[in-house]
């Protein structure tokens, strides 16, 4: 029975984990090149609300989901004319881009609240790997094709981000834009695509939700997901591997807290908890290792501008 | 770079006429084009827009209704300025203001004290609580150099679950029928109203008086001009022998405890009990950070900046009565002033110069790379 | 003499535009929700086409403000007003200070001023029967209920329905979960998920979104509608669920108004709890359609033996059931009745009273789970 519980809390805080992952590896990288956007909330719920009405009018999820990311990319290049090319204060531009996509969405998806999606995406169990004992229940059974997508992506992204001549270009960005730029590399066109991208995933992050999830729409379906993606992007340390286990554990107390445990656990006390490990993991690191040892792209948040200084 | 024959042209800081101008412009292109989404829901813009003014500016209940939503913002707002201006990025206002609300609760369920002191002790306890909130976040930045806006959003969730846990658990009230809140607060622990409004007189005072505080603060006190030079200039800060430490912490207990007292004119102005955190606080610590952004650092600008957004909130509440329309417009219309607002960055950065031969000769040598 | 004729039918005219009143109503959600503010939109239009009145209405009101939205109501012409959730309380009290002269309605509440009513479409008796349909059709014998807050409301739902299963199937346990929240679709899932992996098969709940239909849904296991129809969200698994029809009680009050019965004076005493017999809540998944046909044979197969109605049909009993309530012949909480903690509740045919059930705080033999407050 307490396997059981190990091995379908393991299940479902993959499931709820998904848009968490898509979303913070969006940021991640956008972070990596040196913005940062707080308008991943928002994003997130313009690719839910945009993915639910094309899913309704074309029944094709998967069509759905790539207008989504599409949505969220249009919104994070939004944020990089904003903040790159006007030069705008990043945080707030980023929050007015969730205030904003709150509020639009909301008024876009007016009409499909209560109903139910036509063709949502399917749960799929992995023929074979399913039958293996125990590793079998806790992954491979009925869950979304996003949600291995996720994890493959994950893995690209490190990939890319340390191994490849583009992730080298994008980490030069963020951390030293004017050695980057003395390169020869367009430092606000990798902004740029950065950022853009950074919304895409975003956008596939919402369309999870209102496509796969719960196929439906409900206005602010994210209910601060966003949020949470933001904070474990600082939690991974900006390192896409991380992020799944970051992502992960903030699905494996979610899920803890309506499961029998809610008779020996206040829930409330249950769901605080990766926030609380959160701050206590960033201290613990911080002890171990001194300021250096985050890792956060040295210039974050900082616009870069040719010829000043 | 030349159009038409003229040309951008950096410059350090805009004056102040300037700021406001192109400010005040912005707002106005924001209500242009909210004006069309107005005639989008088939309605005519002059008379929707009169009917939001009369409704919120010419009445006094009206009036009252937008003030009611811009203390909490002034208040919390006119703290993040502080901290912004050291360049500590608190998101963590919400959290600050829920813990405010719940040592407020605390104090007046379970304090006996005589009438007079019940609101005096329930505001220096949501101060205190609301400080000690951003205490934590304050400490590991400076002591360990941890992020400080992640650290204040945590302290966020935590608040509101722990309110949460609360209402649920051991303060749920007797007498509420097993509903999630507390009991209701006695009238000693009650704040006093403005006639025929829900608006109440102590914490719009406190707010003005914290303004006038922090302007002080940070234009003729030693400690503003140490937090000036921080953000300003950490390295000069170093030199001159600021403490961080110290410095950090007094400022982030006076950001925090703003907010706390935000929270508390919340629950003992308004609900009277404590009760589900959502309901305590509508994302009043989340919109202050752009009341503290739109003022740029300024003090007194917070009086306007939190003055509009809660004209903004209220007009909402408006359009969805009187106009018919969506609850969603008060987010669109936000998010539209908001950028707009921001839209106007490189004006403020830069300003349009007749080109003149000689001396883009000169700006050209001095700014190449 | 024309003119005269002329100006009575004038006045008359405008008597009576004056009898109708403009009715506000206040809601806590979009009307879109397909639960709970949408079952009281359905209630405002029943009353516009039944009376002809004229209706405004306000969707996701705070609870805080509902003070300044009535302000506004009333300045728009409204002299009926209903608040709908609980937690307008305190704002509507203070408002019927106020304004003497408007009447108003609160929904789910207790307070009352004499020119304050409050109205509830009572489902107890609806989750009595989703309990019967349940307890047959479930396998495990683990019936799964994802619950909103530990109040007497939603307690003595979990109660009718407990009751309702163990008349047909003496094994069958109810399991709680708890949300704390009206509102929370992601922790509605996860509960269901949960609870599906507990080895659960059957789902009910008390949450305004139709999430846990949807991921009962995915596994094929029945689940019920709550507050309005939620069949169009799985047409093959809602087996029933408990509908609520707030507009007979809207009408029936402001009927009473418009013909003088009730008045701003004397609301003080004026409570609607309203059930089955007056049609203002009634099991189905749909209107009209008490057992989704889906079920309909498992429901006709399994009998079981009734202590009056001798050798039954489940199909049958709930047939019986509701002809039964809708009479006002029946009432699920009659004795004899055990709580879990082995207290004798009522006695050997003993009938609980409205307002024992309205404070209801224990919970039945076969309920686990956390229980709040339990006596």
């Amino acid at each position: 029975m307490e396997l059981d519980l190990i091995l379908n809390t393991i299940a479902r805080a993959l499931a709820f984990s998904t848009p968490l992952l898509w979303a913070a590896l969006g940021e991640i990288y956008a972070e990596r090149s040196g913005v940062v956007n707080l308008g991943v909330e928002g994003m997130m719920v313009m690719g839910a609300v945009v993915g639910f009405m094309v899913g309704q009018a074309t029944g094709i999820p998967y069509l759905a989901l790539l207008v989504a990311a599409l949505v969220g990319a249009l919104m994070g290049l939004a944020h990089a004319f904003f903040s790159i090319t006007l030069n705008a204060n990043q945080f707030v531009s980023g929050l007015a881009l969730t205030i904003f996509g709150l509020g639009l969405s909301g008024l876009l998806g007016r009409s499909y609240v209560g109903q139910p999606l036509q063709v949502p995406m399917k749960s799929v169990t992995v023929p074979f790997l399913s039958d293996i004992p125990l590793l079998g229940q806790a992954l491979f059974t009925d869950q979304k094709l996003l949600t291995y997508a996720g994890l493959i992506v994950a893995l690209l992204l490190y990939f890319v981000l340390n191994y490849t001549r583009w992730g080298m270009t994008l980490r030069s960005v963020g951390e030293s834009p004017r050695a980057a730029d003395t390169a020869g590399i367009p430092v606000n066109r990798v902004r740029y695509i950065a950022v853009a991208f950074g919304g895409l995933l975003a956008g596939v992050a919402g369309a999870y939700l209102s496509l796969a999830y719960r196929p439906s729409w409900g206005e602010g379906m994210t209910n601060g997901m966003g949020w949470i993606a933001l904070a474990l992007t600082i939690f991974a340390l900006w390192d896409p591997l991380r992020a799944i286990g970051a992502s992960f554990l903030f699905g494996a107390f979610f899920y803890l807290s309506f499961t029998k445990l809610q008779t020996v656990i206040a829930p409330e006390l249950l769901t605080m908890m990766p926030y609380i490990m959160t701050i206590v993991a960033l201290t613990v690191i911080a002890l171990g290792q001194g300021k250096r040892a985050f890792g956060a792209p040295e210039a974050l948040g900082l616009p870069y501008h040719r010829g000043e200084r | 770079m030349s159009f038409l024959g003229y040309r951008l042209e950096p410059r350090a800081k805009p004056p102040g006429y300037v700021v406001f101008l192109y400010s005040f412009a912005a707002v106005l292109i924001a209500l242009i084009i909210t004006g069309f989404i107005f005639i989008a829901f088939g309605l005519n813009p002059f008379s929707a827009y009169a009917t939001v003014i009369q409704k919120t500016l010419l009445s006094w209940r009206g009036f009252s209704q937008v003030l009611l939503k811009t203390v909490p913002l002034l208040l919390t707002g006119v703290g993040l300025v502080l901290a912004f201006r050291a360049q500590f990025w608190n998101i963590g206002a919400e959290g600050q203001i829920l813990a405010g609300a719940a040592a407020a609760a605390g104090v007046a369920l379970f304090m006996p004290l005589p009438p007079f002191l019940g609101i005096p002790a329930m505001f220096l306890a949501g101060f205190i609580a609301g400080g000690i909130w951003g205490f934590l976040p304050a400490l590991l930045k400076v002591r360990l150099g941890v992020n400080e806006i992640i650290t204040t959003l945590m302290m966020n969730y935590i608040m509101l679950y722990i309110v949460r846990w609360l209402i649920n658990g051991p303060w749920k009230g007797k007498n509420v029928r097993g509903f999630s809140e507390s009991d209701k607060f006695d009238a000693s622990f009650v704040l006093p109203l403005f006639k025929g409004t829900r608006l109440n007189w102590p914490t719009l005072l406190i707010a003005l008086l914290f303004v006038l505080f922090i302007f002080f603060l940070l234009a003729r006190m030693k400690l503003g001009f140490e937090i000036r030079m921080m953000g300003e200039s950490p390295e000069a800060a170093h030199y001159a022998g600021v403490n961080f430490l110290t410095t950090t912490i007094l400022l982030v207990l006076l950001s925090a405890g703003a907010a706390g007292l935000a929270g508390v004119g919340e629950v003992a102005g308004i609900h009277k009990k404590l009760l589900e955190p959502t309901s305590i606080s509508q994302g009043f610590g989340y919109t202050a950070i752009i009341v503290a952004l739109l003022a740029r650092g300024n003090p007194l600008a917070t009086l306007a900046t939190a003055l509009l957004l809660g004209w903004v909130f209220a007009s909402g509440d408006v359009m969805k009565v009187s106009l018919r329309l969506p609850d969603q417009m008060s987010g669109v219309i936000n998010g539209l002033l908001l950028l707009c607002i921001i839209g106007i960055e490189p004006l403020l950065r830069y300003r349009i110069v007749r080109v003149n031969g000689a001396k883009l000769g000169e700006r050209e040598a001095s700014s190449g790379t | 003499m024309k003119k005269l004729i002329a100006l009575m039918v004038l006045v008359l005219a405008l008597a009576w535009a004056q009898d109708k009143p403009k009715v506000g109503f206040i809601y806590v959600g979009p009307v879109g929700d397909a639960g709970w503010t949408y079952a009281h939109d359905l209630g405002r239009q029943k009353l516009e086409q039944e009376l002809g009145v004229e209706t405004l209405y306000i969707e996701s009101v705070p609870e805080a403000d509902v003070e300044s939205f009535i302000d506004q109501l009333v300045d728009e012409g409204a002299s009926i007003i209903f608040t709908t959730s609980f937690g307008y309380g305190d704002g509507t009290i203070a408002a019927a200070e106020r304004y003497p002269d408007v009447l108003f309605g609160h929904a789910t509440g207790y307070m009352r001023a004499p020119n304050v009513m409050t109205y509830i479409a009572e489902m107890y008796q609806s989750y009595y029967i989703n309990g019967l349909i349940a307890g047959a059709l479930s396998e495990s014998n683990k019936l799964g209920y994802i619950a909103a807050f530990p109040i007497p409301e939603v307690k003595r739902h979990i109660d009718a329905f407990a009751i309702g299963a163990k008349e047909v199937n003496p094994d069958a346990i109810v399991e709680v979960r708890w949300l704390f929240n009206w509102f929370d679709p992601a922790g509605a899932k996860e509960a269901t998920e949960a609870l599906i992996a507990e080895g659960a098969d059957a789902f009910i709940f008390t949450e305004d979104t139709p999430t846990v239909i949807q991921t009962a849904a995915e596994k094929g296991y029945p689940s019920f509608s709550h507050y309005a129809s939620m069949y169009d969200f799985s047409p093959d698994t809602v087996a029933s669920g408990q509908l609520t029809d707030w507009g007979t009680i809207y009408i029936d009050f402001v009927k009473g108004v418009m013909d003088g019965t009730y008045t701003n004076e004397n609301l003080e005493d004026l409570d609607y709890i309203w059930r089955y017999t007056e049609g203002a809540s009634i099991a189905g998944a749909k209107p009209g359609m008490p057992i989704n046909p889906v079920y309909e044979d498992a429901l006709k197969a399994k009998m079981v033996n009734d202590p009056v109605l001798g050798e039954i049909s489940v199909y049958d009993l709930v047939m019986k059931r509701i002809e039964q309530m809708t009479a006002g012949e029946f009432e699920p909480f009659t004795g004899p009745i055990v709580d879990r903690k082995g207290n004798v509740v009522y006695a050997e045919g003993e009938v609980a009273t409205l307002g024992e059930l309205m404070g209801l705080e224990w919970a039945a033999d076969n309920v686990v789970g956390d229980w709040d407050n339990e006596p």
